[in-house]
């Protein structure tokens, strides 16, 4: 007995020996080819995948149902499709507004706050009927940009005036929106005509038109973003807002105004979540209601990250994120799986983006 | 109106635990280097740990907050793997952490059917005879064990932090990983050691509100806890007894909010329910504004990897 428990203690010295002799070491890459950069990428959003859809089989989805629910029902199914490209558009403009943020160096973590201010300002619009009917939809569109540049514009001036925590301050403000908005609604905004807590509903000629059958939400979003990628591309703004995103400090010293630069980037994010407020406010429902900006701030921060600040790369990643948000609707529908399973697949997916920059910016030798 | 008044301060700690426990882990974190953004995240773990602890074992809540710190700390050694061993940026780690959690409550919540199940929870406990002194036995003698064991907590931690041999390595780690590193210090292994231990801090913020406060699990149950925790910090300069006395202040605010309303002033709800967020806003910028408040704790290299081939 006393026997056996000494021979499986391995011997000390040997193993201390053991413990020192292997050694991982950190190597940093000075350059890797695309190709492997992709590799990895692929590899790693390939595992976050599989390990989402792990925990989806667990939960009780039919392994044999993932790819259908996800790809076919999605993409075949007409009315399904209608929804991904109408979610699309939201998703673009917030995309947008987080990586627009993300250039000047301000996290705004914000979106959905200015989101629904947004949705307040074209709603005010719309009970108060400013401007004849023709121009109400532009009206509407200007106001929620108006609205949230206000709101985000309160962080910005405290982040560069006083140096507060922008990443707190916008978060909390967050709150401070929602509980506006809820205000509005179970007070004065509440629709008289069923008594329910959400806004009267937007007349049609406020809400975006239909072409083709489909929704005009997904142009207005694609040309907002080609006009996001032609000013961070071509115009002397976007070039001082790459000084400003490599180093303020070295941005400030060659001259280059960092304040306004980043004054104008917040006001542009600002402006481009509360646009996709109105965006979701008009074209799903036709009014304010409760929760209608819930989970899009990150899916806003997803897409900047998975586009790395790219507008163009970042109209491709929304709109695969729409289609995750659209099949997890129907995940919810039809086996009463929690709409935070969305939520949870985003975040390992970022989780396994951000562990693959590791190995494309590293290489582990092992040393004996 | 008196008994309101002695009302309002007695029910002051229990509103004040959370924000103080959270707040004592992140500054343990921060203080290594650590920019730590998962508060809210790990709150919700430790919520819903405690819930569902008591609710499998039939009882038992201080066992279950127990285990919902060993939790919480599990979790956030994902956390650590991020942004100690990976050197992800931190502000996206945390961010991912966060909604990973959220996520992760609510489906888990819903698959083993805990929300929305009332548990017993901890209760008071009367210091007899202290309690019945008038007042003051109300105010200190009459609460749950937590908020008996906050001072003690807080002791330890600051006395760890401050007057021992591992608090000064962690806040030399914290300061100037490098010569921490060139000292011969494990950079790596405080680091990581520290987010679990400061993660233990919030999963028992967290497992307060749900098994001593509400009673009760729903999804988010922590209501934006963890952000106002982590301006608390700000607030408190990163030093321990700072942040105990911001945590009461807002319990503070946070009890008034109820018996505002039961006193017959009539303030729109959504306003009051506001108030929390409004007043967090108001000190961060009162600490910007007032540059004279004396000397800061934060750390020199807070959100800064540590890569030893990258040294510069």
């Amino acid at each position: 007995m006393s026997e056996d428990a000494i021979s499986t203690v391995p011997n000390p010295a040997t193993s201390k020996r053991r413990l020192h002799g292997i050694r991982f070491n950190l190597e940093v890459r000075r350059d890797i080819s695309p190709w492997w950069q992709a590799a990895y990428l692929a590899g790693f959003i390939a595992l976050g995948i599989g390990i989402s859809a792990i925990i989806l089989i667990w939960a009780g989805v039919p392994a044999g149902d993932l790819i259908d629910q996800f790809l076919v029902e999605t993409l075949t199914d007409s009315d399904n499709l209608r929804s991904v490209l109408f979610q699309g558009a939201p998703f673009i403009l917030v995309g947008l507004s987080a990586s627009v943020a993300f250039r000047a160096r301000f996290w705004n973590l914000g979106l959905e706050g200015q989101m629904i201010w947004g949705g307040i300002g074209a709603t005010f619009i719309s009970i108060h009927h400013i401007g004849p009917e023709a121009l109400r939809l532009p009206i509407m569109i200007f106001a929620a940009a108006a609205c949230a540049m206000a709101w985000v514009a309160i962080a910005g001036q405290l982040k560069l005036k006083l140096a507060v925590n922008e990443i707190i301050s916008t978060l909390l403000m967050n709150y401070v929106a929602l509980n506006f908005l809820y205000h509005l609604l179970y007070g004065p905004w509440r629709d008289a005509t069923d008594g329910f807590p959400h806004s009267p509903k937007y007349a049609d000629f406020e809400r975006l038109p239909d072409f083709f059958s489909f929704s005009g939400a997904l142009p207005l979003a694609l040309i907002t973003a080609l006009g996001v990628w032609w000013l961070v591309s071509f115009t002397r703004f976007g070039f001082y807002m790459k000084f400003v995103q490599a180093s303020d400090k070295v941005a400030g010293a060659v001259g280059i105004p960092v304040a306004r630069i980043t004054l104008v980037s917040v006001l542009l994010s600002g402006a481009l979540a509360g646009i996709a407020g109105f965006v979701v406010a008009s074209g799903q429902e036709g009014r304010l209601i409760q929760n209608f900006s819930d989970g899009y701030l990150f899916s806003g921060i997803l897409i900047a990250f998975l586009s790395r600040n790219n507008p163009i790369v970042a109209v491709i990643v929304a709109m695969l994120v729409s289609m995750l948000f659209i099949s997890g609707q129907s995940l919810q529908v039809f086996y009463q799986i929690p709409f935070a399973m969305v939520q949870l697949v985003q975040a390992i997916i970022v989780i396994c983006v951000a562990a693959s920059e590791f190995l494309i910016r590293h290489r582990i030798h092992i040393v004996r | 109106m008196n008994e309101l008044f002695i009302n309002w301060i007695a029910n002051t700690p229990g509103y004040a635990a959370p924000y103080a426990l959270a707040a004592l882990g992140l500054i343990l974190c921060e203080r290594a280097g650590v920019l730590n953004l998962t508060a809210e995240g790990i709150m919700l773990v430790g919520a819903l740990s405690g819930v569902g602890a008591t609710l499998t074992m039939g009882g038992y809540p201080q066992l279950a907050i127990i285990i919902a710190m060993i939790m919480a700390s599990l979790v956030s050694t994902l956390f650590a793997t991020m942004t100690v061993l990976l050197r992800v940026n931190q502000v996206i780690a945390g961010l991912a952490m966060v909604f990973f959690c959220q996520g992760l409550t609510a489906l888990l919540g819903n698959l083993f059917e805990w929300k929305n199940q009332p548990i017993t929870g901890i209760g008071r406990i009367d210091v007899w005879p202290l309690s019945e002194i008038p007042v003051i036995g109300h105010i200190f003698f009459s609460q749950d064990l937590i908020v008996f064991l906050i001072i003690p907590i807080f002791y330890l931690v600051n006395r760890v932090l401050t007057r021992s041999m591992v608090g000064l390595r962690l806040r030399a780690v914290g300061e100037s990983p490098e010569a921490s590193d060139a000292a011969g210090i494990n950079v790596t292994a405080y680091r990581f050691l520290t987010v679990m231990a400061g993660s233990a801090l919030v999963g028992l913020a967290g497992a307060y509100i749900s098994v001593a406060s509400t009673k009760i699990w729903v999804d988010g149950v922590t209501a934006g806890r963890g952000w106002i925790a982590l301006a608390l910090v700000i607030f408190a300069r990163w030093r321990p007894w700072r942040a105990l006395l911001g945590a009461l202040l807002f319990g503070a605010i946070e009890s008034a909010m109820p018996r505002i309303a039961a006193a017959g002033i009539k303030v729109p709800q959504y306003f009051m329910l506001m108030l929390p967020y409004v007043v967090t806003l108001g000190v961060m910028i009162w600490v910007a504004w007032s540059k004279r408040g004396g000397a800061t704790d934060e750390p020199g290299a807070l959100g800064q990897p540590h890569v030893r081939e990258e040294r510069r």
